[in-house]
């Protein structure tokens, strides 16, 4: 059903651009592992206190909110670097399992991370019990180690 | 000589053993960006907690002692994994430009973090808690922030070795 409109997204011209030419792509790609560390960084200290390890020294709901700009600007950046990487070789990847897999992971991480955890970690330790925040914790960590396992199998088996 | 020990290890039976696995690439070099993950975000808030940019409320030697474990962990893993890709393939990586650039930006990052733990790490006593590290300590954080994007993209980079300097192809090394 979607195959049309990814062949159409290969055929423009911007996404032609960023196929034809040599230093674009090598050029967003590395934007996109720099954001990749940012967004990892932001994700896991408040991963790691739901968990109760890392900055335990710090109440949840303040490193949840410090590390919450450094986490939407980073997955900004992700959009707009992985856009045109995917629309330059739209076909490969609507051919390609591991980037369903990798779509399917990013809604379910943004699920848990920007709705669910986002709960989680709004109230200070103790509010939801023992279990759920590591639940959370181990969740969010695994959805988003899926993603970045998803993404690199595109380009090395598709 | 580094030519010579490249093509030592080129010819071990495990480095063809891997080389010419059909997966072996391929876990190997996702493991290493997985565990970049864990290295470069750890590495990032501690590094902007020394220069002033982040988790100013929290004391150095907490966030130290709370982050190093998982970056420890994960630097074992990235480092683990980043020697057996160039063992596997240590004549594909030898004429690289860029690999060869971000072994240089690790010797800088680590003689970073060396100066930052021989010497001013030595007076975090003093500035343990304040918001503001020292300009010494800030230079170092901002420092380390560079040159790890540095890692990054020169290591990103070695998939396109034909990107390179004209000199660096003068030179002739993939001869």
């Amino acid at each position: 059903m979607l195959q049309p409109f990814f062949q159409w997204m290969g055929g423009l011209s911007f996404s032609q651009f960023f196929l034809t030419t040599v230093w674009p792509t090598p050029i967003i790609q590395c934007i996109h592992l720099i954001a990749v560390s940012v967004f990892a960084g932001a994700l896991l200290i408040v991963d790691l206190r739901l968990l109760g390890r890392g900055l335990t020294s710090s109440s949840i709901p303040k490193l949840a909110g410090a590390a919450q700009p450094w986490l939407v600007w980073s997955f900004v950046v992700l959009v707009l670097s992985g856009m045109p990487q995917m629309m330059s070789t739209a076909l490969k990847e609507y051919y390609s399992p591991f980037f369903w897999w990798k779509m399917e992971m990013v809604g379910l991480g943004l699920i848990v991370t920007f709705v669910v955890r986002k709960v989680i970690a709004s109230k200070e330790e103790g509010h939801f019990g023992p279990v759920w925040p590591k639940v959370v914790g181990i969740t969010s960590i695994s959805l988003w180690t899926s993603v970045t396992i998803g993404a690199r199998l595109i380009g090395l088996l598709s | 000589m580094i030519r010579t020990l490249f093509e030592f290890v080129d010819a071990f039976p495990s480095s063809v053993a891997w080389r010419e696995s059909l997966n072996g690439y391929v876990y190997l070099l996702t493991a290493h960006v997985v565990s970049m993950g864990l290295v470069a975000g750890v590495i990032s808030y501690w590094d902007m907690r020394l220069a002033g940019m982040a988790l100013k409320w929290i004391p150095v030697s907490k966030v130290q002692s709370g982050l190093f474990p998982w970056l420890f962990a994960g630097t074992a893993v990235n480092a683990g994994t980043g020697i057996m890709l160039v063992y596997s393939q240590p004549m594909r990586y030898y004429p690289n430009f860029w690999f060869w650039l971000k072994m240089g930006l690790l010797v800088v990052v680590a003689a970073n973090a060396a100066y930052f733990h021989l010497s001013i790490e030595k007076t975090v006593d003093q500035w343990d808690s304040d918001p503001v590290a020292p300009l010494k300590a800030r230079v170092a954080g901002y420092v380390s922030l560079a040159f790890w994007a540095g890692v990054i993209v020169t290591g990103r980079m070695t998939a396109y070795s034909g990107l390179v300097p004209q000199w660096w192809i003068d030179l002739g090394l993939s001869n």
